[in-house]
């Protein structure tokens, strides 16, 4: 296959400048300025920190009081053409009344201007892909949680949108389908499509995402690949779990060696927690220590530089940061 | 960094046109009311005026089919303006049962089950969804109002011929007073249900307070004039303010002793419709604000 070059213009990015959105005296967010490239971006904060304010604003549906944004060159203001390659899931379970699965897919593509021959293709398709042919004509009404959730992501994907706003899609899912849908998520995100979604699980978020943006109280708190957030965290040390034959003799040799700024024993004695404000530094340092020492090292793992971790730092348990 | 392969490509078949996309939003209403029985009942009572009206005139140029009833040609009612004055009002007033029965249902579900930021984040516009709920009811509200008064008028050109269309009078106006005064109450009719069903979501309170709508004014307005012998009090009456539109359009008088004039009706009918559109584009919104 011959590489495509990648291309870094606007027309493939989701930009957004300077852009406030204010509900009255209520601000949704605040001076958020973004770049966004294809993969999975999760949005991550607490309850009201403006994840579905911003995701709104991504889809036209709500205008910022201030500021600009470009979704792949495009205006949310402008909808005819946004909207053509935009593909939205909402938060709040949604659907007209009365319609079954397949009338909910096919009705929404209608009005995105496909033709009734394409219709019928392309609902099944997405219907498909998802997993619900067999209950496709039953009526939305009678669909359990997760069904229902399943179809909105088909309604949301049948027109073959660039651009996926999914907020919380995967609420409701069971373990099965959580796994399926990731699946899915993972697949158009190979194949070039922005995916942009919220989720309050975090382990899943970090399993699948390619970057986060950390959102709280309407302020962004930190954007990028989880393990670059970590590090950029420098007022929390870095916590290294290093598995080795005689844990007491490294950590005597890391505080000589002054790059450590707290070790502790693993319980089973089997290993050191080291924790360490250059995490860079450490490990170059570290890599001459386990060469010049005869220690047998078993494994070296950062053991909080995960999604779960830099949340914890930086918004904390409760939302409100350090 | 994940590698991003590029092999995915959006949708960029051929589009249906931008203008007929609302057209969509219809379809389904339309099969919803379809399994109505009430609803077709009164779209069946519909078609009985019409069919007298059409036999009406039929028994009006035929002088053999008046023998055989035993009818002689001074007891048929003449073809005039009035003729088809009261064929646009009684149809009207079916139009208003059937916007009572179908208005509640457009706009009010989609509030209800969280529908419209589905709608909202597609092709179309607000204004395109409102015209979308309305064409569900423009339409069958036409379907009963003006359409067959416009066929019956043909009928009667095709019969009268040319001596009737440019006799006494002129007979060509009816044709637009028919058009003109059946869409100034289709149009008012329309906006006040979407406007009722955007705001009341029950069904039964919308369909009452719309019915209100068209009662309530006439006797506030006939209480102020008998007490203060001032006209003020029909400002607010839709029903008085159509009724005038409707007899200043075919150059008919009103029976009712104290009625308003052409422009007084159009100015209320126009003060109702703004009203309607005003609430709606409240209502009408992808997202609910509150503040607090």
């Amino acid at each position: 296959m011959t590489p495509l070059p990648l291309r870094q213009d606007e027309d493939r990015q989701i930009v957004l400048t300077d852009v406030s959105k204010f509900y009255g005296e209520i601000l949704g967010v605040n001076r958020i300025t973004l770049t966004i490239d294809p993969g999975i971006t999760s949005l991550v904060g607490p309850n009201g920190s403006g994840k579905t304010t911003l995701m709104n604003l991504l889809t036209g549906l709500i205008q910022p009081s201030r500021g600009e944004i470009r979704v792949l060159g495009l205006s949310p203001r402008n909808p005819e053409s946004l909207f053509r390659r935009l593909g939205y899931c909402g938060q709040i379970d949604s659907f007209p009344r009365g319609m079954t699965g397949y009338q909910f897919v096919a009705t929404f593509l209608r009005l995105h201007g496909c033709g009734e021959a394409e219709v019928a293709a392309r609902a099944w398709r997405a219907i498909e892909r998802v997993g619900l042919a067999d209950v496709a004509q039953r009526k939305v009404a009678g669909y359990s949680k997760g069904m229902r959730q399943r179809i909105r992501l088909a309604q949301a994907i049948a027109h073959q949108p660039d651009v996926l706003i999914l907020d919380e899609p995967l609420n409701g899912l069971d373990p099965m389908a959580r796994a399926e849908t990731i699946c899915l998520f993972q697949e158009l995100a190979r194949e070039g499509v922005h995916l942009i979604l919220s989720s309050h699980i975090l382990h899943e978020v970090d399993m699948m995402s390619d970057r986060v943006i950390l959102i709280d109280g309407g302020y962004l708190r930190a954007e990028g690949g989880v393990a670059g957030v970590r590090q950029e965290i420098t007022t929390r040390p870095m916590r290294i779990l290093i598995r080795c034959d005689r844990p007491e003799q490294l950590a005597a040799m890391v505080f000589q060696a002054g790059i450590a700024v707290e070790a502790q024993l693993h319980p089973d004695r089997q290993g050191l927690f080291v924790s360490t404000t250059q995490a860079d530094q450490f490990y170059l340092r570290f890599n001459r220590l386990a060469i010049e020492s005869d220690l047998a090292i078993e494994s070296v793992v950062p053991v909080d530089d995960d999604l779960a971790a830099v949340y914890q730092y930086l918004i904390g348990p409760q939302g409100g940061g350090e | 960094m994940a590698v991003y392969e590029h092999r995915y490509q959006a949708y960029e078949g051929a589009l249906t046109s931008n203008w007929r996309r609302f057209l969509v939003l219809p379809r389904y209403s339309w099969q919803v009311l379809a399994r109505s029985r009430l609803f077709l009942i009164l779209m069946m009572a519909s078609l009985i005026c019409p069919l007298v009206y059409t036999i009406l005139i039929y028994l009006h140029h035929n002088a053999n089919a008046l023998a055989a009833f035993g009818i002689s040609p001074d007891q048929v009612l003449p073809i005039d303006a009035d003729f088809f004055r009261v064929f646009v009002g009684v149809q009207t007033l079916l139009a208003l049962l059937v916007s009572v029965l179908v208005g509640p249902t457009l706009v009010s579900p989609d509030l209800v089950n969280n529908a419209l930021p589905l709608y909202l984040c597609r092709p179309l516009t607000r204004s395109e969804y409102l015209l979308g709920k309305m064409v569900v009811l423009m339409a069958l509200l036409s379907g009963i109002t003006w359409v067959p008064g416009v066929l019956l008028f043909l009928f009667q050109a095709f019969l009268g011929g040319g001596e009737w269309l440019l006799g006494e009078g002129q007979k060509g106006w009816l044709a637009v007073a028919i058009f003109l005064s059946s869409m100034a109450w289709i149009l008012v009719l329309t906006l006040l249900a979407l406007a009722l069903s955007a705001w009341l979501r029950w069904r039964s309170i919308a369909s009452g307070a719309f019915f209100a709508l068209f009662i309530v004014p006439f006797p506030f307005g006939m209480v102020i004039f008998e007490m203060f012998q001032n006209r003020i009090g029909f400002g607010i009456n839709l029903t008085m303010a159509l009724d005038a539109i409707r007899h200043g359009l075919f150059g008919t008088t009103s029976e009712i002793p104290v009625s308003l004039t052409l422009g007084e009706g159009a100015l209320v009918w126009a003060g109702y419709c703004l009203v309607a559109l005003w609430l709606l584009s409240r209502r009408v919104r992808a997202y609910e604000v509150i503040a607090s």
